[in-house]
């Protein structure tokens, strides 16, 4: 039995190494984006299936929204998009719709099931994947990337130029007023929030806030650690749980500052998690108010 | 159970009505089979008139409906078929070796290795240096690893206990498991999503050599597992017994072990983890033939695949265009049907 024992205390320790290694090797290796693969366009594409729905409103923003044959459920902006064939969801399509639509140009996010993308490509249709931006540059980027996909660089760079100018007069206003600290909560049970790399934390910094978990790693949080850091203010993004029933939860702990001063507020998910550039500015503009509001 | 071991002349056993049963049976399931391919390739998200398929096959090619018959579903099937099957007679193997109806392919901890091995194929990046074929190499060296540390450990001094194979395999089931949690826990949502896909388990495998590899291995392990049925009758009166009736037990034993443990691993690596068909189908195949595993084998082969097959078909047309984790579906239909079954016949295992 004592020899069993070895074996198994050996194997513990083989397999946790071999754990935080992989998780040590997993930053360097970020996927590298698809869309510099191929950009030479000879003609537009004529039948585009949108599986992200941020880029559905993009499409839209650029004037081709009629383009468009097919969309994911979750596609519900513009109003329009709605009207759409529906081909599944972001991360789960149905093959045999797309094929069906006879799409040039079918645009997927990360998250959609690699399988079903290898599987689209090995029937020779194009397949883009469009990387979630991590800041408002990536967005703008991103957002120059599918104007040329679509043919319709000017008009992007009219758009882009607009929404620069607004943020810069956001920026301006909210100059030299003391910048709010702020816990942004987009899961509950375990206590989720938005690190370093994620797009809420550069919403809050074009806000004028200071995102308190920036230093994160991983999503999870401790409630603990958020007591003690006493943001200013705490965003209930309501993603999949009731924005009211955490709001409760907060309001037992009244050593924060921000629940002292009754400053927790939600927020919508799909304006902070799938934005175009003009979305992004208007949140921005909206959290700024609400994170300055005191003066 | 019945165990079957013919005594007389050979000339006598040949005209006992028991196989005429038997090749009933059998007929009976590929009629079945044959029927759920049909329907299979009839039905999806998009319409296809099957009277068209003939058309299509002929003059067809380069259309999408085409593309959609023969590059979309028929694939699927071909895999179901591989994969339901070779998970149904894994699962009467290791029920007939371990003389345990709980037992399943998954018990001794393959599937957990499996995953585990996906999992962190997943958060390393593996794809990037083995291409798509990483996620199955991955998986299938989890599982294997696994086959080999459940054996190694347990088959010490003279042969395999089963009693300490099976506790061994659940301990190392339950750790693979904490250690996905691990891996889970620590992993960036991009990449969550792909371990919880394939966990998930599906039937949909862009790659056309991996649903050929998983289909020859499937029926070339159907095959050698025939070659031990008369073993497993004798090898489910008790170890002791069966070697009085001089099977040589632990050589059958580790054979059987072998075949079952790599074939789970190779579905399951193509796959991923669809539950209950190697646990459901070979119990309600004894209701229906008996407990004998020159019948029992080859009738759980052709309705595992039958089964996983419709399964998959209901889980693609269910909430079109969305569809469900097929392992929802082979859950729930295989989980009513044995309830029924059971309620209905007097299965004593």
């Amino acid at each position: 039995m004592g020899g069993s024992k070895d074996t198994l205390r050996v194997l513990f320790t083989v397999a946790f190494f071999f754990v935080s290694f992989s998780h040590a090797l997993s930053f360097p290796l970020k996927a590298k984006g698809d869309l510099e693969r191929s950009l030479e366009i000879v003609h537009p594409p004529q039948r585009i299936v949108s599986l992200v729905p941020a880029v559905t409103e993009e499409l839209y923003l650029l004037g081709v929204g009629d383009k468009i044959v097919g969309v994911t459920i979750y596609c519900q902006r513009p109003p329009e998009a709605r009207a759409k064939e529906k081909v599944g969801t972001v991360i789960d399509v149905n093959i045999e719709k797309i094929i069906e639509l006879r799409p040039d140009l079918v645009i997927a996010s990360p998250l959609t099931d690699h399988k079903q993308i290898r599987k689209l490509r090995r029937l020779e249709l194009r397949v883009e994947i469009f990387d979630a931006p991590t800041d408002f540059q990536g967005l703008c980027e991103g957002f120059l990337t599918l104007s040329q996909f679509v043919g319709k660089e000017q008009e992007a760079e009219e758009v882009l130029e607009r929404t620069k100018r607004k943020l810069k007069a956001i920026k301006k206003e909210i100059e030299g007023i003391a910048k709010s600290l702020v816990f942004v909560q987009i899961g509950a049970n375990p206590l989720f929030t938005a690190d370093r790399a994620s797009f809420i934390n550069d919403l809050i910094k074009c806000a004028g806030g200071i995102n308190i978990a920036s230093d994160a790693k991983i999503g999870i949080y401790s409630r603990e650690e958020v007591i003690k850091r006493n943001p200013d203010t705490i965003l209930i993004v309501t993603m999949g749980i009731v924005g009211e029933r955490e709001k409760e939860v907060w309001l037992k702990y009244e050593s924060i500052s921000a629940v002292k001063n009754g400053r927790i507020f939600t927020v919508d998910s799909y304006r902070v998690c799938s934005p175009t550039p003009i979305s992004f500015v208007e949140t921005v503009k909206e959290l700024a108010r609400l994170f300055h509001d005191r003066h | 159970m019945k165990i079957l071991s013919h005594t007389g002349n050979p000339q006598s056993a040949i005209r006992n009505p028991k196989y005429y049963a038997w090749i009933g049976w059998i007929f009976a399931l590929i009629a079945l089979l044959l029927g759920v391919v049909v329907l299979s390739l009839a039905v999806g998200a998009v319409d296809i008139p099957l009277r068209k398929a003939f058309f299509l096959l002929t003059k067809g090619q380069g259309t999408p409906e085409y593309a959609i018959l023969f590059e979309v579903r028929l694939p699927r099937i071909l895999l179901g078929f591989a994969v339901g099957g070779g998970l149904a007679i894994s699962g009467v193997i290791l029920q007939g070796m371990f003389r345990n109806p709980l037992v399943e392919p998954y018990t001794l901890g393959i599937s957990g290795g499996a995953a585990l091995g996906v999992c962190l194929n997943i958060v390393v990046g593996g794809a990037d240096v083995l291409g798509p074929l990483a996620t199955p190499v991955c998986g299938f060296v989890g599982a294997a690893g696994v086959i080999f540390l459940v054996y190694a450990i347990s088959a010490r001094r003279g042969g395999i206990r089963l009693s300490r194979l099976l506790l061994i395999g659940v301990m190392v089931s339950f750790m693979a498991s904490s250690l996905i949690m691990l891996v889970m826990a620590v992993t960036k949502t991009e990449d969550l999503h792909g371990i919880i896909f394939w966990i998930m388990g599906s039937l949909e495998e862009p790659n056309p050599f991996l649903i050929k590899a998983v289909l020859i291995i499937s029926l070339i392990g159907m095959l050698l597992s025939f070659i031990y049925a008369v073993d497993l009758n004798t090898l489910s009166l008790g170890e002791e017994e069966a070697s009085y009736l001089g099977v040589e037990v632990e050589r059958v034993k580790r054979a059987i072990f072998i075949i079952a443990s790599l074939l789970t691993g190779c579905c399951v690596a193509v796959s991923g983890v669809i539950g209950f068909v190697g646990l459901v189908v070979p119990h309600l195949m004894r209701l229906l033939v008996g407990g004998d595993h020159r019948v029992l084998l080859v009738a759980s082969y052709i309705s595992g695949a039958a089964f996983l097959i419709l399964c998959d078909t209901v889980a693609r047309v269910v909430i079109a265009p969305m569809e469900l984790p097929v392992g929802v579906i082979t859950g729930l239909v295989g989980g009513g049907l044995f309830i029924f079954a059971l309620s209905r016949k007097s299965y004593t295992f």
